[in-house]
């Protein structure tokens, strides 16, 4: 489905995108949707770089589902903008690692643990 | 200003009701609630029914066979709130003199869904971007434990030291749907949902239950009249980049508007009824009412001050975690709850001389980790 705001720049290198209220500076994500009678007072910037996991859960799915375990975080970005989704790279994340966000065809976006 | 009292109240057993419907489940906590209160139909100036999940005009449909003839009926849906909020809202209609007695009543069927984690809602992007990553209720807990045992002097151990404690509650508790006692151990050993939180850390998702009071300007007659001394109502704030998750800033909120209302402080407290969807939730409201200082609540619940016979005993009833929660009822069964202890009509697991109770419930998320909407009310005797 087509969404109705930006999630990824279209730069060499895409980053997730961000609006910037234009008045506070203050950082909202996912971007104000094109249509937003708010749209006019942000501005869309990239949210570059690398997180640090602020906090974070591990699923356990029942096993009728046939999922397996899987990570989820708030991770906090400069910005400052704090961004929840999924955690991958690491069964068990631990807070204040370093995640930065990938393409996911089926959420979007993930974030992928950073390798020391 | 007027006086407002809760003049009766009942509730179904919460559980597995297969083969009822909704109204025949409602019906049953109405009827008993009127009969309670000593009311007939006829003074019942007009119905708030608390539903988050059932469809269009249930309520409605649900009081269609009671003869009300006609009078108002106002459907109110405000997410695990929507109880609190029907019982706000008629307390503003008393307030304004549009009424001098009104019924609210909340009903839900879980059972109805088939099992699973409920679903958040999706009707922003911001909401449906989330949750399709994976934001559920269990999720958004965990993540407030997983923080809490990161910055406090905290084991798992202690989140499941609720589960004790409001299990033990609920098995005194003839309305409640687990009735069964639990050790640290067994807690702890039991399936992991979302880590930290075990399947013994979770509210039953599959419950089905209904509340129902009567409110008025009249005290009634019959028994130790309750009044309701504060009723507050807020919603979430958009949550900033280096929000505190652990502060439940929309229950502090509604708390400390709650205790300014009534003129009188969480140490007037005798008992609470509050919203422990998952273990993690009650030690986070008990900073947020200012049951225990910032830090102290693990110590708070060490002491034994939120046990029965305690201080000040939390979810007598078994809460959200023993006695299920079936979302538009919790609201109002807490304060069924609280209007037994305040007239000493609570059996088995009755709080002594409670003069004050404090119900408080939230609602929902708008896909930050603290929650759509809040509810805190304080009942006295």
């Amino acid at each position: 489905m087509e969404l109705s705001y930006p999630l990824w720049s279209d730069a060499p290198q895409p980053a997730l995108l961000a609006s910037r209220d234009r008045k506070t500076r203050e950082l909202i994500f996912p971007a104000v949707p094109d249509a937003s009678p708010l749209a006019g007072e942000h501005e869309t910037v990239a949210v570059d770089g690398v997180g640090e996991v602020y906090s974070f859960t591990v699923i356990h799915p029942g096993k009728k589902s046939g999922e397996t375990p899987y990570a989820l975080g708030l991770v906090d970005f400069t910005g400052p903008v704090r961004i929840f989704g999924r955690l991958n790279g690491e069964a068990r994340p631990t807070i204040g690692a370093k995640y930065t966000a990938r393409r996911d065809e089926q959420f979007g976006y993930a974030f992928e643990a950073v390798k020391a | 200003m007027q006086d407002i009292y809760i003049t009766g109240g009942a509730m179904t057993p919460f559980g597995r009701h297969p083969g009822v419907m909704a109204p025949e489940l409602a019906q049953q906590a109405i009827l008993k609630a009127m009969d309670d209160a000593g009311v007939t139909k006829d003074e019942i100036q007009a119905v708030y029914c608390a539903n988050v999940l059932g469809g269009m005009i249930l309520g409605q449909l649900i009081v269609r066979d009671l003869g009300f003839k006609g009078i108002p009926v106002y459907n109110v849906e405000n997410a695990c709130a929507s109880g609190a909020t029907g019982v706000h809202l008629a307390r503003h209609a008393l307030l304004a003199q549009q009424y001098d007695t009104v019924l609210v009543f909340g009903i839900e069927q879980l059972t109805a869904l088939g099992g699973g984690t409920i679903p958040l809602q999706r009707n922003d992007h911001k909401t449906e971007l989330y949750a399709k990553a994976g934001m559920v209720l269990p999720a958004v807990y965990a993540m407030r434990g997983t923080r809490f045992l990161h910055e406090r002097d905290a084991t798992p151990a202690d989140l499941a030291a609720i589960a004790v404690k409001n299990r033990r509650n609920g098995s005194l508790n003839e309305f409640a749907q687990q009735r069964t006692e639990v050790t640290v151990e067994e807690v702890l050993a039991s399936r992991m949902i979302a880590d930290p939180l075990t399947l013994l850390q979770c509210c039953p998702s599959q419950v089905d239950g209904a509340a129902a009071v009567v409110v008025s300007t009249r005290s009634g007659k019959s028994r130790k009249p309750v009044k309701v001394l504060s009723s507050v109502v807020v919603s979430g704030i958009r949550e900033e980049a280096d929000d505190d998750i652990l502060d439940a800033e929309i229950t502090a909120r509604a708390a400390r508007q709650a205790y300014e209302q009534a003129g009188l402080g969480p140490e007037d407290v005798n008992v609470v009824e509050l919203h422990d969807a998952f273990t993690i939730a009650e030690l986070l409201y008990y900073e947020a009412l200012g049951l225990a200082a910032r830090g102290d609540a693990v110590s708070l619940l060490k002491s034994g001050a939120t046990q029965l016979g305690g201080r000040v005993p939390v979810n007598p009833s078994g809460g959200l975690l023993a006695k299920g929660h079936p979302l538009g009822a919790t609201g109002v069964a807490q304060m069924v709850e609280i209007m037994w202890h305040l007239q000493g009509r609570a059996g088995a697991r009755q709080v002594a001389d409670a003069k004050v109770g404090l119900t408080q419930c939230t609602g929902g998320g708008i896909a930050g980790v603290d929650h759509a909407a809040s509810s805190v009310h304080l009942l006295g005797v």
